[in-house]
């Protein structure tokens, strides 16, 4: 997966995001093990000690916990991972609410909205 | 630290001399060749060699000149300064580095220069007339005893001061011509001049302050029985030694001040 | 004693020009840091400085606490904007030469990072292009085990595929614990590896700040702040 970084907002949250993305879709597994913070950085083009502050947010967060001697893992608490899984769509969905508020829809409006282009996307698939 | 600067000074300028000594080396023998055949019609080949010779010998000696500023120009002056200023080597190290290595070569190729002359005339006559050459001297020599030791290594030292005080006085006329901003290399022959200008004011005006005192020192001596007194002889030359020793040792200090605390890398 | 750069009172004046009005800086260990001002400013006038290849009017300039000499030469490593390369040797040769008066200099690690980058050992560097020059002498750099890495215009000549190559070299290769000073104009494609910047205009320090600071505060990109800043 490639580090999509903007220029306008902390590398360190973004850092802290797309980590928490690559848990929960999977791409870092529940108990796999994460590169070293130095070839994490190198991936993602960013200074070490910024991706050593996201992966310690992280880590007091749960979702990651390290091992003096062997590294750093994601946590094996399935049910951690459901949770900021959850956590991220409920910002997406809040994000997503908001929004058509400002464009006129209340609640009531976009769920039926969307239920619509959902099924017109059922048909034409 | 020293060391390993000489190392690679001599690394960078060995290219340029070795090549040449050996081709000065070759053309003595070539030369000898050529003389020693009694042919017909054989004179252009061996003017054409002899001519090649001379100008390589000549060659040797301003290669040793231009190899002389044109190191400490770029090595120190140039984008390589940016590098031998950073190497944590004190900065007089690499007047020193390089004024030992121009000294070896310029020794170098006088010595080369000697042994190919040697090679071309070489042959019995010359060697009786050489040995019978080295008796005399050796005779002189032994008449004067400790005073002909004593004034041979004034010499020696005499000669390798007024190299390096000469080489110094280079040194520090390319640094005066580098603040110029441009024509530098102007600026660095102005400086040399000047500096030959003063030189000669201050030799001068000494002469001129102490002329009646000389003169009475040198007539205080009684030249008898056709050898001369080894004394005078000793004095000029430690005054001389002196005397250039002040101005090289000045010229040294003057220069490492200026690359420590005036040199600005473009 | 957590700095490894500091500068007191700092003055450098050159005949009719004063680079360096009285600075006071000071770059902690451990940080990249970016120095970043328009042409002019005193960026190169302050690395010189700290390389010691000027000496000060007035005030103090500090690395790892010493006045610059012998000593600070030994933990810096200094990448200057133009090719310092001895032409006439082979990389080998300018291994060697590293290797002989840097202690902290290790060969096996050049070596590896030339393989990578397909360079031969034994060419000379008069053979070379000017982009492969560069790579060579950014190797010779990273290579040392420094305590300060001064970087100026580390990818001013270079076209952007090689930016990224540059700064993964350097992020990937500076020792740890150590401070790296960049300096730069091409804001954008470093900021992301910068902890702190600097920004400097006139032999005056503007601004000094965290990136992330700067993104939270102001809610744009350091470019952008710069840009602000600097407007003409």
């Amino acid at each position: 997966m490639a580090w999509d970084l903007k220029s306008d907002r902390p590398i360190y949250s973004q850092l802290v995001e797309q980590i928490q993305l690559m848990v929960v879709s999977g791409i870092y597994a529940a108990g796999c093990k994460l590169p070293s913070v130095r070839d994490m950085a190198a991936e993602a083009s960013v200074n070490p000690n910024t991706m050593q502050r996201a992966l310690s947010k992280l880590e007091s967060d749960g979702l990651l916990y390290s091992q003096r001697t062997s590294g750093r893992f994601v946590t094996e608490d399935v049910q951690r991972i459901m949770q900021t899984k959850n956590d991220l769509a409920a910002d997406l969905i809040n994000d997503f609410i908001q929004k058509m508020n400002r464009l006129g829809f209340d609640r009531e409006q976009t769920v039926s909205l969307l239920n619509r282009m959902i099924k017109e996307e059922g048909q034409n698939g | 630290m020293l060391g390993k600067l000489l190392k690679y000074e001599f690394k960078a300028t060995a290219r340029t001399f070795l090549p040449i000594y050996g081709l000065i080396l070759v053309l003595a023998i070539i030369n000898k060749l050529f003389w020693n055949q009694s042919i017909d019609n054989f004179e252009i080949p061996r003017m054409i060699s002899m001519s090649v010779y001379i100008m390589l010998i000549v060659a040797a000696f301003v290669i040793t000149l231009v190899v002389t500023i044109q190191r400490f120009n770029k090595n120190l002056l140039g984008d390589e300064g940016y590098l031998s200023f950073t190497l944590p080597v004190k900065a007089h190290y690499h007047i020193d580095s390089k004024m030992i290595v121009t000294l070896i070569w310029s020794a170098l190729s006088i010595i080369v220069s000697a042994v190919s002359v040697f090679i071309m005339v070489v042959n019995p006559e010359v060697l009786t007339q050489f040995s019978r050459m080295c008796a005399d001297l050796a005779e002189v020599y032994r008449q004067y005893g400790l005073s002909a030791h004593l004034i041979a290594i004034e010499i020696i030292i005499l000669i390798i001061l007024g190299f390096l005080s000469n080489i110094v006085e280079i040194y520090a006329a390319i640094v005066v011509g580098n603040l110029a901003g441009r024509h530098k290399l102007l600026a660095g022959i102005g400086a040399y001049l000047g500096f030959g200008i003063v030189e000669q004011i201050v030799t001068s005006l000494l002469f001129s302050g102490f002329n009646r005192q000389i003169e009475e020192y040198f007539q205080s001596f009684h030249y008898s029985n056709n050898l001369f007194p080894a004394e005078p002889a000793e004095v000029a030359l430690l005054v001389m030694i002196l005397y250039t020793a002040v101005f090289g040792v000045a010229f040294y200090f003057f220069t490492n001040w200026m690359l420590t605390r005036k040199l600005n890398l473009e | 004693m957590d700095s490894i750069l500091e500068c007191r009172s700092l003055v450098k004046y050159f005949p009719g020009c004063l680079a360096l009005n009285s600075v006071n800086l000071t770059v902690p260990k451990g940080r990249i840091v970016g120095l970043l001002g328009p042409n002019g400013s005193g960026k190169s006038t302050l690395i010189k400085l700290a390389n010691g290849l000027l000496t000060p009017n007035a005030g103090q300039i500090l690395v790892g606490g010493m006045a610059p000499g012998v000593e600070t030469k030994k933990i810096v490593s200094y990448l200057p904007e133009r090719t310092y390369l001895n032409d006439w040797m082979s990389v080998q040769t300018m291994i060697d030469y590293f290797g002989d008066f840097y202690e902290n200099f290790n060969k096996s690690k050049a070596y590896d990072m030339l393989q990578r980058l397909h360079i031969n050992p034994g060419d000379r560097l008069k053979t070379m292009s000017k982009g492969t020059k560069e790579k060579v002498q950014l190797i010779l750099v990273m290579s040392r085990e420094a305590q300060l890495y001064i970087l100026d215009e580390p990818i001013g000549g270079v076209d952007p595929a090689a930016r990224d190559y540059i700064l993964d070299t350097i992020i990937g290769n500076y020792s740890e614990n150590a401070t790296v000073l960049i300096s730069t104009h091409l804001i954008t494609d470093v900021e992301k590896v910068l902890d702190d910047v600097i920004f400097i205009n006139m032999g005056n320090i503007v601004l000094t700040s965290t990136v992330d600071d700067i993104r939270e505060k102001e809610g744009k990109s350091v470019d952008s702040l710069f840009r602000e800043v600097f407007k003409c």
